[in-house]
């Protein structure tokens, strides 16, 4: 992004700093949308001012900035859109946790799918105290029981899945993460 | 002069009646974003900022009813053209519709 030059000094950090703030808003998102969103704010700044050019820079300028709100409002809708997009393009587990968390107002879906990746992230802890306490941790089935996880041994409950634990558990983790990105696919298909 | 529910009212109406106008705009020419904003203010006598219109350009785009490009600019500065794409203009004949059989409905009181 080519940033513009003012002849005023006040204007020329007053613009500055607009840009840093924005800058500081959108750098969750990847080098390409950020990129993309700083020219885009720059080029708003610019035709404005370029059309309400007048002896005082610094008008147009503030106003100009007025218009656009703060950056960290008027942005975050922006943000939230390309992270959910990042998020499904990418297939990464950070962009897929800060889209959702990113997203949570808008909806129940949302809600949902991060419950359902807060579960996800959950598989690989029980896979880790499988491994340090395999007697207590696995899915446990009973008369009115059923659990799954670390539990303190109780009678009339037993552990059913054994060495079968840990792939069975890895399998889980695969398609639940296939799931929760089929499901943010079928949502965003379903908005448009 | 208005009182402060109707103008309220006039507010969302014409909040709820953007995207609309904005598919309007572009139905017709592509337009970079302070364009647009003109067009918005000359033809339909709206008065967008920049605040508003760039998350709903964000918005039509993620809903495939716009398409984008970017042009370079002798001043180095590039402009974001907006197109409408065949999504938005099938989008825009069906809530030309809609707002026509409300207009019927009004009429018909």
């Amino acid at each position: 992004m080519k940033p513009i030059e003012f002849k005023n000094q006040a204007s020329q950090r007053v613009y500055n700093d607009y840009i840093s703030r924005c800058k500081r808003v959108i750098q969750i998102l990847s080098a390409e949308d950020q990129k993309e969103c700083m020219m885009e704010v720059n080029s708003y700044i610019y035709e404005y001012v370029n059309n309400h050019q007048n002896d005082d820079e610094l008008t147009p300028l503030l106003n100009i900035l007025e218009r656009l709100g703060a950056p960290e409002v008027t942005l975050k809708e922006v943000v939230a859109a390309k992270k959910i997009n990042q998020a499904v393009r990418t297939f990464n587990l950070k962009h897929l946790i800060q889209a959702l968390l990113l997203n949570l107002r808008n909806g129940v879906a949302y809600i949902v799918l991060f419950i359902l990746t807060l579960t996800l992230v959950c598989f690989p802890v029980a896979i880790i105290m499988k491994i340090i306490d395999p007697v207590k941790t696995g899915l446990w089935v009973g008369k009115g029981h059923f659990a799954f996880g670390q539990i303190k041994q109780q009678e009339g409950i037993s552990e059913v899945l054994g060495n079968f634990f840990i792939p069975v558990v890895i399998i889980l983790c695969i398609a639940l993460y296939f799931l929760i990105i089929f499901l943010l696919k079928i949502i965003k298909t379903k908005k448009s | 002069m208005k009182n402060e529910f109707i103008k309220n009212w006039d507010t969302q109406l014409k909040k709820g009646l953007l995207p609309f106008f904005v598919l309007k705009a572009l139905e017709t020419k592509e337009c970079y974003g302070y364009e647009l904003i003109q067009t918005l203010k000359d033809t339909f006598g709206i008065d967008v900022t920049e605040s508003t219109i760039y998350p709903l350009l964000v918005r039509l785009m993620k809903d495939n009813l716009l398409v984008h490009k970017w042009i370079e600019q002798t001043s180095g500065i590039p402009r974001k053209y907006y197109y409408i794409s065949p999504e938005g203009k099938a989008n825009l004949a069906e809530m030309k519709q809609t707002i026509e059989e409300v207009i019927i409905k009004i009429k018909g009181q």
